[in-house]
């Protein structure tokens, strides 16, 4: 997986409709990215944000969330959102739901997606279906794309970083076929401020994690003075990480200043934590 | 607030589910095939999870006693451990469950039934030994006992078998069922603990220290036996004047005829689990202590453990006799 030090958030956006996505691309600026791509890729100008329209069903879903991983060097603190329209004659018309269980007709386990913790958004069951469904009594939603997007995204990140926001387009009531593209447009229009209410959440877990995994302030200033191999590169990190708790940048400079080496380098940090008596009262 | 709570389709008409959803009736219910479906995937996030876990109730189908690790015992000779839970809800800095599950959600297992069948096995096949059981090593043993009635439901094959002892290991100040019965000679309340300035940074959502000993305090005068577990030792600034206060209030404010056992366990963990620890939280100040690789274990080194068990040791001794005493050396 790619591991890119990215401070801000990091969101990535699967859909399968140009139409659906279109409000989505207008509320975060995103334009297209200049050059051919398999499919149509869209970005802001940060590079925080992208979007890819995956085309319809589950080939084009997976296919295309995989493409977006590499084409955008998504880390595996990237957020990844699929949103569209799904089938349902168990919520209401027009109603935006997160969905925290996907079936399909190819596997026998469901796979169970995490939704955002106190959401007021309701839940539903997805069943992702390659072939449209008129019959929708055995479901609660239907689409054609969300199971096969869970699938890459999971192995892109944690399930914690994935989301599936589905709005209600067609039902008993609502036939299928009397669909038009601003009839799809205008669902997701009426829901937007939900979604980005959603969005907003996963801006902020991603960046939360960025932050965490973040370099020691003082690692990359170490690393250009001495030549350090990978093992110890990595134990710099971690040294780095628990003395900068209780060390400031100054007092860190000050103690390694004379090390001519990079192993004595750890050794001086090595033993600055061996004699660290913590203070717990600060904590 | 459990928002929602995966039911494995096979128990999902078993009277203590429905016993434990009745508690939660505002939750989200998933039916799910195995739990492992959902604890046992790897690509989770403990640390985001732990934030806002999920329930999951499930079957165990084996594995239901298992002999306790080495280092583990109070003076028995043989020592058994059995988790109705895989989980807590309080979230300790240095808890080895965050470093040996991918999940932070909690499990729990309905049928109680086949823990009694098992441990009545052990029992029969090891007559004329001295044997103890701990409940809840996966887990706190009473820290969800107001969802789970488990200790409530085992003590009674305790009451049959009064020589055998259990233990139930916590940090909870969970009183039931404990205050309406009884006392029982063989039952073993432990209380985990360690001086209030440093449980207040590490014991994340657990009971302070003073309302656990007050809670000790009012059991043991009822007459149950209580043990003492100071597990892990922590070190810092003042470390002698902190944990002095934290014994003499404690063998001070409870009767000691009501002590059944005082141990004292070291801080460590396996290499590879303080890797994944140190992932999760790389800024928690118990990563700032005076810890380094020893036997292939991340520990104090060998001085401070001895200085800090043999002190509190000796503190001990002006209120305990040796033979109550026990190293934890797991
Ligand atoms: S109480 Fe025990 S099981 Fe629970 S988090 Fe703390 S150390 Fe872990």
């Amino acid at each position: 997986m790619n591991n890119l030090k990215i401070k801000k958030s990091s969101i990535r956006l699967v859909i399968a409709l140009k139409e659906e996505a279109q409000v989505i691309l207008n509320y975060f600026r995103l334009k297209p990215v200049n050059e051919k791509t398999i499919y149509p890729i869209y970005k802001n100008e940060e590079e925080t944000h992208w979007l890819i329209i995956s085309g319809i069903g589950r080939s084009n879903a997976a296919a295309s969330t995989a493409y977006l991983y590499s084409y955008s060097k998504a880390s595996i603190y990237t957020s990844w959102i699929n949103i569209g329209i799904a089938g349902s004659d168990k919520g209401n018309y027009g109603d935006l739901y997160l969905v925290d269980k996907i079936s399909t007709y190819q596997r026998k386990t469901s796979t169970y997606p995490s939704t955002m913790p106190k959401a007021t958004l309701p839940k539903m069951h997805l069943f992702t279906s390659d072939i449209p469904i008129s019959d929708y009594t055995s479901y609660e939603l239907i689409d054609m794309e969300g199971s096969a997007f869970f699938d890459i995204a999971s192995k892109l990140t944690s399930k914690e970083f994935i989301c599936l926001m589905k709005v209600i387009s067609d039902g008993p009531k609502n036939d299928i076929k009397e669909m038009t593209k601003s009839k799809i447009s205008n669902l997701i229009k009426v829901n937007l401020f939900k979604i980005i209410d959603v969005v907003s959440y996963y801006e902020r877990i991603s960046e939360a994690e960025f932050l965490i995994i973040d370099k020691p302030e003082l690692f990359n200033d170490i690393k250009s003075k001495w030549h350090f191999s990978a093992t110890q590169s990595f134990k710099l990190e971690t040294l780095l990480r628990r003395i900068e708790n209780f060390c400031n940048k100054k007092d860190i400079e000050k103690i390694i200043k004379n090390c001519e080496t990079s192993s004595s380098v750890i050794n001086v940090l090595n033993l600055k934590i061996k004699n660290n008596l913590v203070n717990w009262s600060k904590f | 607030m459990i928002e929602t709570i995966y039911v494995e389709e096979v128990i999902k008409n078993h009277p203590r589910t429905k016993f434990i959803l009745k508690k939660f009736k505002k939750s989200r219910i998933i039916l799910i095939d195995k739990y492992g479906e959902i604890f046992n995937k790897r690509n989770q996030n403990f640390r985001i999870q732990k934030s806002n876990p999920c329930l999951i109730l499930a079957h165990k189908k084996d594995g239901f006693v298992l002999p306790a690790p080495e280092g583990f015992g109070i003076g028995s000779s043989k020592n058994f451990y059995f988790s109705h839970m895989y989980n807590c809800i309080y979230d300790c800095r240095y808890c080895f469950l965050q470093g040996m599950y991918s999940s932070a959600n909690y499990v729990i297992f309905v049928n109680f039934e086949d823990f009694d069948i098992a441990i009545k096995k052990i029992i029969e096949k090891n007559v004329n030994t001295k044997l103890t059981f701990f409940s809840g090593y996966d887990c706190d043993s009473l820290a969800f006992e107001n969802v789970t009635g488990f200790a409530k439901h085992i003590l009674s094959i305790f009451k049959t078998y009064t020589q055998i002892e259990i233990e139930f290991r916590t940090k909870s100040i969970q009183k039931q069922p404990f205050f309406s019965l009884k006392p029982m000679k063989n039952v073993i309340l432990a209380y985990s603990l360690m001086p209030e300035l440093m449980s207040n940074s590490l014991d994340n959502k657990a009971p302070s220290i003073s309302r656990r000993i007050s809670v000790i305090s009012e059991l043991a005068s009822k007459g149950w036996k209580i043990g003492l577990r100071f597990d892990p030792l922590i070190h810092g600034e003042n470390w002698k004047e902190l944990y002095k206060e934290l014994l003499e209030n404690i063998y001070n404010n409870i009767s000691t005829d009501c002590l059944h056992s005082v141990s004292f366990g070291t801080l460590r963990f396996p290499k590879r689990m303080f890797k994944d620890i140190f992932k999760l939280y790389p800024n928690e100040p118990l990563f700032t202590s005076p810890l380094s690789l020893n036997n292939k274990m991340i520990s104090y080194n060998i001085e401070i453990e001895e200085e800090m068990t043999s002190y509190c040791k000796n503190l001990s001794l002006r209120y305990i006799n040796e033979d109550q005493i026990f190293k934890c050396s797991i």
